[in-house]
């Protein structure tokens, strides 16, 4: 005979078992998404959060969440949370950066399911390229950032010039428009990727698009590479004298203090519709002027994407879901508009997908964003350009050896020719 | 005469800790003023010094439309937990390495001084490494840990000068009363060294405060950054909002200054400790 003890004692092992047993079983654990994105200002986080409340309430097994990183650490957190097995499902990506966390194995193949993407979506051609190599494509586009040149309709009209469309132009304008108290140009130098980025813009419309030859040498060390730093010093003289300390925000701000008569950026409409005026009809974007060696202008754009870094087909197929649900192009609007008229579509449906065209601040400058969304279909990136890719960029642009070779032509001096060839000789070294 | 050479000193010395206070105070003034100014104030092309405008508008976004005062309870809680967890290890190793005899005592001081001078950048992937097994990324107690491991060497050599001033004789004297090691420091040691205990309280406390790098990577999510990080993310990358950023500034320097105001004589006198005798 048991004493009752014993038999309370055998009927809560039962219990423990049972739960134990079943709870599995019963209440399946949902598949969890973490997504890194370097979109931290407030208004993003929410805007993003808003759209992960939606997907995760109509899709119960998966369990979506974001933390906001920032672009200047990320390029050392990221390996080392690959490393410590703490890396997130999803990683927002530049081109540059992909190679990087390639290299250290976490990054899948999603050429699958960019082919799903593209037959009901329809990626521009350009939003692929910079991500395909190695027979693969290794993140999924989400987004397109081109620069422009930004400058004010009436500042011009009272100068009595024209918007520039070649560099003879640009020139003349950047003198007549530099008066007392304006500068004609914004241009920065200093040794960053807003420098890359201004100096590749120069490069492009001189015709020295191409960094690498078909071979994977160099061939940055050209006349035409030259001559673009040549006339970037030409137009450095109408820049302000602490323009070579300058990052994006600071061109931002000589633009809307009326400081500065043109700036070269992704978008200045945030900062012109909260910090100046705000009058949609007087600001004025056209694409960056070209030189007599080439046709048509063109610009350096940056196509972000998504990596997937889980190789855990079940979480694989919810980063899948969630990616798709953002591409839909009822969200992809609001998606984009996270930063309106900052960031462009990579689908010809989220193109035209009301959801993008209906935000307030896109209205009130729909003009602005028709123009750069036609800049940005003349985009390139260095080191991604006429249908190669070339990994070793990632070791250039983390130099910011583009920016350093401008440095010793406009503050130290240095004859274009020589800064170029030394720059040349720098990327060698860095690619070794 | 002495009475004119006297005037002219003072006016010279007045004049000189005048200047000083404006090198010292125009920054502070300058980043206080400015985030009071509406947007356009603030990037004006001719810089106004007293605010023509008057918003409180950057203040407002930045307590209650983000997550600065997660940043900041964030920084506070690491930040006193490395000032009390320094102040007790340092103590501690200060009294062992100075008042007590034992061989390899300098050796040991040496060590210490060259743990200080070691870059910090180059820890920064064995010791991701080492958090992570153990679960401590994107914990605040990974900061804390780090930050002692920073602030708790140059804190044991400044508290040195101070032990070194106490003479022995009290402490023999505490020996003969029957009082045991851990009592002499608590009940002499420390009360007589509180300048210098107050010196490291603050140097820890600034150390964390301000520490960026370690906070960048360690920390993941929103909920455990710290103000350094935070406020730099919470500004933007392309569109500066130049308000939000100097509202940030302003409040992020607060609470150092008030613990400068409480107890930033005994830093002064810390840092000089031993520098005559």
């Amino acid at each position: 005979m048991r004493s009752p003890a014993s038999r309370l004692g055998f009927l809560l092992l039962i219990v423990v078992l049972v739960v134990a047993g079943i709870g599995p079983v019963a209440a399946q654990d949902p598949v969890e998404v973490m997504i890194w994105h370097m979109e931290q200002p407030t208004y993003r986080v929410e805007r993003l959060q808003e759209l992960i409340d939606e997907f995760n309430a109509a899709n119960p097994g998966i369990v979506v969440s974001q933390e906001p990183q920032n672009w200047g650490e990320i390029y050392t957190k990221a390996p080392a949370a690959v490393a410590a097995g703490n890396a997130p499902e999803i990683l927002f990506a530049i081109p540059d950066f992909t190679p990087i966390i390639r290299a250290v194995g976490a990054v899948q193949p999603v050429e699958d399911f960019v082919a799903q993407m593209d037959e009901a979506h329809t990626f521009f051609p350009a939003a692929l390229e910079s991500y395909s190599y190695d027979e693969h494509v290794w993140a999924v586009p989400m987004w397109n950032m081109a620069q422009s040149l930004w400058y004010r309709k009436s500042v011009f009209e009272a100068a009595g010039i024209e918007p520039p469309t070649t560099w003879d132009e640009w020139l003349a304008a950047a003198e007549a428009l530099t008066t007392d108290g304006q500068y004609g140009i914004g241009l920065p130098a200093n040794r960053n990727l807003y420098t890359d980025q201004t100096t590749y813009d120069f490069m492009i419309n001189a015709g020295a698009s191409e960094i690498y030859n078909e071979d994977g040498t160099l061939r940055f060390d050209n006349p035409a590479t030259v001559a673009a730093y040549d006339f970037y010093k030409q137009l450095y003289q109408y820049s302000p004298a602490d323009s070579s300390s300058w990052a994006w925000g600071e061109a931002e701000a000589c633009f809307a203090s009326r400081t500065c008569a043109m700036v070269l950026q992704f978008t200045v409409i945030s900062t012109y519709e909260t910090q100046a005026e705000g009058d949609a009809e007087d600001l004025g974007v056209i694409a960056i002027p070209h030189s007599d060696a080439v046709e048509e202008s063109g610009t350096i754009s940056y196509v972000n994407a998504a990596m997937i870094l889980t190789d855990d087909p079940a979480k694989q197929e919810a980063a899948y879901a969630f990616l798709s649900f953002l591409l839909e192009p009822e969200n992809y609007g609001r998606f984009l508009n996270m930063e309106p008229g900052l960031y462009l579509p990579v689908t010809e449906d989220g193109s035209t997908a009301e959801s993008y065209w209906q935000d307030p601040t896109v209205v009130k400058y729909q003009s602005q964003i028709e123009t750069m969304l036609e800049n940005s279909r003349n985009g390139m990136l260095f080191g991604f350009t006429g249908g190669h890719t070339f990994p070793t960029i990632a070791q250039i642009s983390a130099q910011n050896l583009l920016a350093q070779t401008l440095q010793s032509v406009v503050i130290e001096g240095v004859d274009p020719a020589e800064a170029v060839a030394a720059g040349q000789e720098a990327m060698i070294e860095a690619i070794e | 005469m002495l009475d004119s050479w006297r005037l002219r000193r003072n006016l010279g010395l007045g004049l000189a800790v005048l200047l000083l206070m404006l090198v010292v105070i125009a920054p502070f003034y300058w980043i206080f003023s400015s985030s009071v100014k509406a947007p356009q104030e603030i990037i004006a092309q001719v810089p106004t010094l007293f605010p023509q405008s008057f918003t409180l508008q950057h203040y407002d976004n930045l307590l209650q439309s983000s997550a600065f005062p997660t940043y900041l309870v964030n920084s506070a809680i690491v930040a006193v937990l490395t000032m009390i967890i320094t102040i007790v290890l340092s103590s501690l190793a200060a009294y062992g390495l100075y008042r007590m005899r034992f061989p390899g005592s300098d050796f040991l001081f040496r060590i210490i001084l060259i743990t200080y001078a070691f870059p910090g950048i180059l820890l920064l992937v064995p010791l991701y490494e080492m958090l992570s097994s153990i679960g401590l990324i994107d914990t605040r107690w990974a900061l804390v840990i780090v930050n002692v491991t920073f602030a708790a060497p140059f804190a044991v050599w400044m508290l040195q000068a101070f032990f070194r001033s106490v003479p022995y004789e009290l402490e023999e004297a505490a020996a003969l009363d029957g009082a045991s090691r851990l009592r002499i420091m608590v009940r002499i040691m420390l009360p007589l060294t509180a300048p210098g205990i107050a010196s490291i309280a603050i140097y820890a406390f600034i150390t964390s405060w301000t520490e960026y790098m370690f906070a960048s990577i360690l920390i993941i999510s929103d909920a455990n950054r710290t103000v350094p990080v935070g406020l730099a993310g919470i500004i933007g990358q392309y569109q500066v909002d130049w308000g939000l950023l100097l509202a940030g500034a302003t409040v992020t320097t607060l609470p150092v200054l008030l613990l400068f105001g409480l107890v930033g004589r005994n830093f002064v006198d810390g840092l000089t400790a031993g520098a005559v005798k």
